[in-house]
């Protein structure tokens, strides 16, 4: 049973004893089976959020007075003074290390603080020397010199920011034409902290919060790390790393509660849905597959392919496997969603083969059909509004997308945007009066 | 070892390596501003609007193109290294480019930019491009500049110190006078 639920339990049973529905006895034996709940601590969160702000504010002013390029100050002295911000932190860092190893609020506001002056003080030497140099070099230096605050102080912050770092790192690289590929060994050294964390308690906040960053981190840098020298690589790609997401999440973090706490599901399913929506249109389909093959690319820097055979073929394949994994539970929805990988090789195959659009661009629109109705009707039946709206939310896309594809009248097209907009109005108003029937009921 | 040892062992070596990197990089320009040879580039003319942005000068060294004999084998973004020399009155000009860092001649990074049909390679000069100010005297410098030169043919150089590979920005000047100084001058 969840933490939620056994701390309203624990909030009931005062009064069902009173009342005599249960005895002392039971309520005694029920607590002894769900062991001691720890209290929610709020004030312990307040001051861990305001700790890292803090950080992060003072570290940012700083930053700011320091960035101020004193003229009159010799540049010897200002090389120096390049060093206060940096080693203050780490002044702090050690402090905290070994008088206040148990505080989440100081490990996680000095890790941050820590970080963002290591970049301070690189900063401050290329502004005394004029150095304008290579952006991606210095970010990428920076992201490693804090790599290590992350497991020194074990803590999420750093871990964040060095995120961040590698996805700039990646994207610059691959805006002057270079190769990211190295991202994901980058990436990798974040597994570590992952897997330790998961063992200790896969629930806790500070994973959920890395993995919402993962996500987004991943997402971008598998559109910046293919090299597009096979045209279309990135719809079996992206089809397969959302569906992984999505099913990942199902299957081993559905026990969480809230839409927050499921970063995994919720960030793959929007992926998805995006993702099929996008594939309902004819261009993603066009001049893909092995007719267009870039041979000069492929040439100048074969290897480079490596990660796109890499990243085109486990990421798929291990969405499958999950796939597998889930229709032996029989989640429904999980079936669904998992199908986009396989959907995605087969539109991709068709184009390539055949040549033509349309047959793709059908596939998606009648799986984004069935998947909005899906969500629509389990919505409706599991009470589920947010659900249900995603459902609606679906439908409507692909109604008003396919729109402006017909030559259809301005007043059927007003129309059918009016019995829309009913739809979703009926379908929320009866939800919410079903929800408030439940609660007089109760 | 225990582990509160083993843990100030790994805390020593990330603050090492933490202030080495920006040591290092003080090192080197340091090194370079005090041994290395003194070339004086022109920039080319800025447009006064764009002269002084931020907290920086955008600079653009000439000069902006070199002459080769196989100019068209130079592709777009390409990393190069020029060579300099200085021409008649004194300024830095980029003899050839080469691929490979040269050994005992002053040589600067450079990017090519496109080749034309008269055998010149466009080059950029990524590391020599901007020139610090303060926030206050970037716009004020801005200003300075724009009301002092408007018609006239305004002469602006820099002077960067060579070693090696390595080149280090030392100072701009406009009208032969350090910026700080012009900008007093100014006022």
């Amino acid at each position: 049973m969840s933490k939620k639920a056994i701390q309203w339990l624990y909030g009931e049973l005062p009064r069902l004893v009173a009342q005599g529905i249960l005895t002392p006895d039971t309520d005694a034996k029920l607590r002894a089976h769900y062991g001691p709940m720890e209290p929610a601590r709020p004030a312990r969160l307040a001051v861990i959020i305001f700790g890292v702000l803090g950080a992060l504010l003072i570290g940012a002013g700083l930053i700011l007075v320091l960035a101020h390029n004193w003229d009159e100050l010799s540049r010897p002295v200002r090389a120096g003074l390049s060093f206060l911000p940096l080693v203050l932190a780490q002044g702090l860092a050690a402090w905290v290390m070994f008088n206040r190893p148990q505080s989440l609020a100081w490990r996680e506001g000095v890790g941050g603080l820590l970080f963002l002056m290591i970049g301070a003080s690189i900063s401050l030497v290329a502004q005394t020397y004029n150095i304008s140099g290579d952006l991606p070099r210095f970010i990428l230096t920076w992201s490693l010199l804090g790599l290590p605050l992350i497991y020194l102080l074990n803590a999420v912050v750093p871990a964040l920011l060095y995120l961040w770092g590698i996805t700039e790192w990646a994207c610059h690289i691959r805006w002057d034409d270079g190769w990211a590929g190295a991202y994901w060994l980058l990436a990798a050294l974040l597994l570590p902290l992952i897997v330790s964390w998961l063992r200790a308690d896969r629930f806790q906040p500070r994973l959920t919060l890395l993995f919402w960053a993962l996500c987004v981190s991943v997402t971008v840098a598998a559109g910046v790390t293919i090299e597009r020298v096979l045209p279309g690589l990135w719809i079996m790609l992206y089809a397969g790393l959302f569906a992984l997401m999505f099913l990942a999440g199902e299957f081993w973090f559905s026990a969480a509660e809230g839409f927050w706490s499921r970063p995994l599901r919720h960030f793959g399913a929007a992926g998805v849905l995006v993702l099929t929506f996008l594939f309902t249109f004819e261009w993603p389909w066009k001049e893909i597959g092995w007719h267009y093959w870039y041979w000069d690319r492929f040439q100048k820097a074969g290897w480079h392919a490596i990660t796109d055979g890499v990243l085109g073929s486990v990421v798929p394949i291990a969405a499958l496997l999950l796939l597998v994994m889930t229709i032996r539970r029989k989640t429904p929805l999980g079936l669904l969603f998992g199908l986009a990988p396989i959907l995605a090789t087969a539109g991709y195959s068709l184009c390539s083969l055949s040549e033509t659009y349309a047959p793709a661009a059908g596939l998606f629109d009648l799986y984004l059909l069935v998947m909005g109705l899906w969500l629509l009707v389990t919505g409706i039946r599991l009470g589920r509004q947010g659900q249900m709206n995603v459902g609606l939310l679906a439908i409507t896309a692909l109604i008003i997308a396919r729109f402006f594809d017909t030559d259809l009248s301005f007043l059927l097209r007003g129309l059918i945007f009016i019995a829309l907009g009913v739809a979703f109005l009926v379908a929320n108003i009866v939800m919410l009066r079903r929800k408030g029937a439940k609660h007089e009921q109760a | 070892m225990n582990k509160r040892n083993f843990l100030l062992l790994g805390f020593a070596v990330v603050v090492a390596a933490q202030l080495a990197v920006p040591a290092w990089l003080i090192i080197e320009r340091e090194w370079t501003l005090r041994e290395g040879q003194v070339f004086k580039f022109k920039t080319r003319p800025i447009d006064p609007a764009d002269a002084f942005r931020g907290r920086y000068v955008w600079l653009g060294l000439e000069p902006d193109k070199v002459k080769m004999p196989n100019a068209q084998q130079w592709l777009y973004n390409q990393k190069a290294f020029a060579v300099l020399g200085t021409d008649s009155n004194g300024f830095a000009v980029a003899t050839r480019l080469e691929r490979e860092r040269p050994r005992g001649e002053a040589a600067v990074p450079v990017r090519t930019r496109w080749s034309d049909t008269n055998g010149h390679v466009h080059i950029s000069w990524p590391g020599l491009d901007r020139y610090y100010m303060t926030e206050k005297k970037a716009p004020a410098a801005e200003t300075a500049y724009r009301e002092h030169n408007r018609g006239t043919n305004r002469s602006c150089h820099v002077t960067v110190r060579v070693l090696g590979a390595r080149a280090v920005l030392e100072n701009l000047f406009i009208e032969e006078q350090p910026i700080l100084d012009w900008l007093k001058a100014g006022q």
